[in-house]
């Protein structure tokens, strides 16, 4: 840590591990309530726990995005963040408005929620991912503005990096594609499209961008590789994530209500979209053979390699399956999307969270790295969660093909409730698998509590010994 | 030896397709914004059917429930559950829940009136006339 | 130019090296693809409905096709000129020919968008049917490619009379060229599968 400003990306980091401790908790009561539906049902209903649960992923995701850039953005610009102190009330901010969000939740019933919270004068409510009530998404439009001031004066007074240049104008877009968010047109077809502006926007276009600078950022750091050849990779894979994602969107507008060309250009150019991912998976490797260093923190590697690979099988391989019109004819709208949209949050923004935690964490803690012990903690728990995930993704891959078999094909289908009893399997696969996401969260978040740092002097002892 | 491909080049070029393909996508928006309404019958948006929606929207419908396949895997599809059931079943249903099944996934009772219902059903009768391009496949959704 | 630059495995090029810089290769392959799978997808689909598409084929303007045609051969002979002409270090017979070739693509432009007004004006959008979905895509993403390849020509142009190049250094002409034949190229392949070929 060069900067002393970049301390204050400390509480954000922990505020976020807290939240994803949180999701994961309601994503195993939500999975338990696919099992038994009528566990918690009068305590929270299966809509409030999934909607707390996607919320909380929302948030800690962004959480950590915002830790990055205040942890990045002075290092790259070498100088202090301008208003360490607004990024800390930014900080309080945001932690308090999110927690009264979960609260209003889980209290209130949603259509009360919406009458105390005026939805009736602008309405915002009740799309997917965008449930939070007025109050809050004004709330999030400050902390973003609050964030953006900050970031933007920091890099006016300092070194122009690409990587800055980069994560500064994603963070731009992120918070200009929020605003679609305030308009929820009566038209429920002009809705579906114009909500895909902020999700695809964020998730398939501007959030690649995020995890490309941050993906950057730790490569350049980690293994020493000249950065003019990381930030011209950064740029050309940029680019291809517009080429694919920008009419890729079109494979979101097949069958609600959008014209059918949508059908024929949705999946041409959205069967690209795996191509960035494969260049990051090509460049992050290359980056790591031509490296001219040994970085002591081995975990903050092994999560730097992970991302772009399970960022390739989730956005890149389970998108790929469900992208193309025909395929999507049968699977829109199944748990299929639900393996893909696990898959992909996770292998591609929890993973590049995690991977910038696990670098940034020890500096801001005041060592280089953490103990081998810690370490070996952390690892353990990288793999625990990883394999837990594809158990998840493939358990929920199975679910939709009963529903793409069952419901949804053949001459005599099946109605939902009974498609849903053949699928238990999947559902109990699922859940199991989710509990042992949730082992290796706990593994992982051990780590965290392992005081000590990383012993040159031993290892290099240890390793003559042998 | 030729000039090698430069950072700035790299840079041109995202900035370049960024540009191009946001052209593109303005330009079909423009013309999907046109057909829109005419897909999706906008003029049979009656005040009704907004009553209807605004209900849908915050009950959280699609918490649990999908329409034209988005919203969550919990519950059948709405797209087209007006003529799968049909107005009147619809009526008795949704004041019926839950039905309290042993293990059965729960609907929440929401305590509308008779109105609102009709609102509700006015609004799924408008939804099933939506072109989806024959999307779900079949009655089941 | 740099040493770190050398350790780019972007630009291993062994032998002779393609016109112009790395970077516009990629992308022009890219493009191909692109334009590849759209002509793939057109055939395809041109194949389960002949009829139809043969009866709208009918209905386009082929002169105006022709002599859009005509105008982008015409153009592109004029940048492979001031290629040339940058090779014996004539910078501004260079951006003459460039401006020239510029006049042209402008003219493409405006004869295309004329067609398109006819076009809709005789009620011919993108859902009309499966035929004219295809034309308004291909047509319309083969614009916009013009359009930036004269942005791209135009900077070109600039340097050139600005005295930027050299009869050794002028990569900028060499990839601004390229980039014209691949939208030049892509026309004509446009013209005989949209226009022509029954």
């Amino acid at each position: 840590m060069k900067y002393q400003s970049q301390l204050v990306a400390k509480p954000y980091f922990i505020a976020a591990l807290a939240l994803f401790f949180g999701q994961i908790v309601f994503g195993l009561i939500a999975g338990m309530q696919f099992l038994d539906g009528t566990f918690l049902f009068s305590a929270a209903h299966f809509n409030i726990v999934r909607m707390t649960h996607t919320n909380l992923l929302i948030v800690w995701l962004l959480m950590a995005f915002m830790g990055a850039a205040y942890y990045i953005v002075p290092e790259e610009a070498q100088t202090e963040l301008y208003s360490p102190k607004l990024a800390l009330i930014t900080f309080w901010v945001f932690l308090i408005a999110a927690a009264l969000t979960v609260v209003g939740y889980l209290l209130v019933p949603y259509a009360h929620l919406a009458a105390i919270t005026g939805n009736a004068i602008v309405p915002t409510m009740g799309r997917g991912y965008l449930e939070q009530p007025l109050p809050t998404k004004i709330g999030i439009v400050l902390v973003a503005l609050s964030l953006l001031f900050n970031v933007t004066m920091t890099l006016i007074k300092g070194r122009k990096t690409s990587i800055n240049l980069i994560l500064v104008g994603a963070l731009w877009g992120l918070a200009l594609l929020f605003l679609p968010s305030f308009y929820f047109p009566e038209d429920t077809v002009k809705a579906s499209y114009s909500w895909w502006w902020i999700v695809h926007g964020w998730v398939e276009g501007d959030w690649e961008l995020i995890l490309g600078a941050l993906l950057g950022f730790i490569l350049i750091k980690m293994t020493g590789v000249d950065r003019e050849i990381v930030e011209k990779w950064l740029y050309i894979i940029m680019a291809m994530v517009l080429i694919s994602g920008l009419v890729g969107i079109g494979h979101h507008y097949y069958y609600i209500g959008a014209p059918a060309y949508w059908i024929w250009l949705g999946s041409i150019f959205s069967a690209m979209e795996p191509i960035p991912f494969m260049l990051l998976i090509a460049f992050a490797f290359k980056m790591l053979f031509q490296r001219r260093r040994e970085h002591p923190n081995k975990a903050a590697m092994l999560w730097a390699m992970g991302t772009p690979i399970m960022a390739f099988l989730g956005a890149g391989l389970w998108g790929f399956m469900i992208t193309l019109a025909p395929a999507q004819y049968y699977i829109h709208g199944t748990n299929f999307t639900a393996a893909h949209g696990h898959l992909a949050f996770f292998g591609a923004y929890a993973m590049v969270s995690m991977a910038i935690i696990s670098y940034a964490m020890p500096m801001l803690r005041g060592r280089e790295a953490n103990s081998v012990r810690a370490q070996h903690w952390e690892i353990a728990g990288f793999w625990i969660m990883v394999l837990s995930m594809i158990g998840i993704a493939l358990a929920l891959t199975g679910a939709g093909l009963v529903t793409a078999y069952l419901q949804r094909s053949g001459a005599d289908p099946l109605g939902f409730m009974q498609v849903q009893d053949r699928a238990r399997v999947f559902f109990w696969g699922r859940e199991i698998a989710g509990a042992g996401f949730f082992t290796g969260l706990l593994v992982y978040l051990r780590s965290f509590f392992i005081q000590g740092e990383y012993q040159y002097t031993a290892q290099v002892k240890r390793a003559l010994a042998t | 030896m030729q000039e090698v491909f430069t950072k700035s080049m790299a840079r041109n070029i995202f900035l370049g397709s960024a540009v191009f393909f946001l052209i593109i996508y303005l330009a079909l928006t423009y013309d999907t914004w046109q057909q829109i309404p005419v897909r999706d019958h906008a003029d049979k948006i009656t005040a009704s059917v907004i009553r209807g929606k605004y209900l849908v929207d915050t009950n959280d419908c699609i918490g649990c429930h999908t329409i034209n396949g988005e919203g969550s895997y919990y519950a059948p599809e709405l797209d087209n559950v007006y003529k799968r059931r049909g107005p009147e079943f619809i009526k008795l249903w949704i004041p019926a829940q839950p039905s309290g099944v042993a293990g059965r996934r729960q609907m929440p009772h929401f305590n509308f009136t008779p109105a609102q219902i009709d609102d509700i059903v006015a609004y799924l009768q408008w939804l099933s006339n939506v072109d989806t391009n024959h999307w779900p496949p079949n009655i089941e959704g | 130019m740099h040493n770190a630059l050398t350790a780019d495995p972007l630009q291993q090029s062994r032998g002779q090296p393609l016109p112009g810089d790395f970077a516009i290769w990629v992308f022009i392959f890219a493009e191909l693809t692109v334009f590849g799978v759209l002509f793939a997808a057109y055939a395809f689909t041109r194949s389960a409905h002949v009829d139809l598409f043969n009866a709208s084929q009918l209905t386009l303007n082929r002169a105006y096709g022709f002599a859009n045609t005509l105008l982008l051969l015409t153009s592109s002979y004029f940048v492979a000129r001031a290629l040339r002409a940058i090779k014996t270090g004539r910078n501004k017979a260079c951006g003459n020919w460039l401006a020239g070739a510029l006049g042209l693509g402008a003219l493409f432009l405006l004869l295309k968008l004329i067609e398109f007004h006819q076009d809709f004006a005789r009620g011919i959008t993108l859902s009309a049917n499966l035929f004219y979905m295809f034309y308004l895509s291909l047509t319309f993403f083969h614009f916009m490619h013009v359009a930036m390849g004269m942005i791209i020509l135009a900077v070109v142009a600039v340097k050139a009379y600005a005295g930027r190049y050299t009869a050794d250094r002028h990569t900028g002409v060499e990839t601004g060229g390229s980039y014209w034949h691949m939208v030049d190229l892509v026309w004509i392949l446009l013209f005989a599968l949209v226009y022509v070929i029954h």
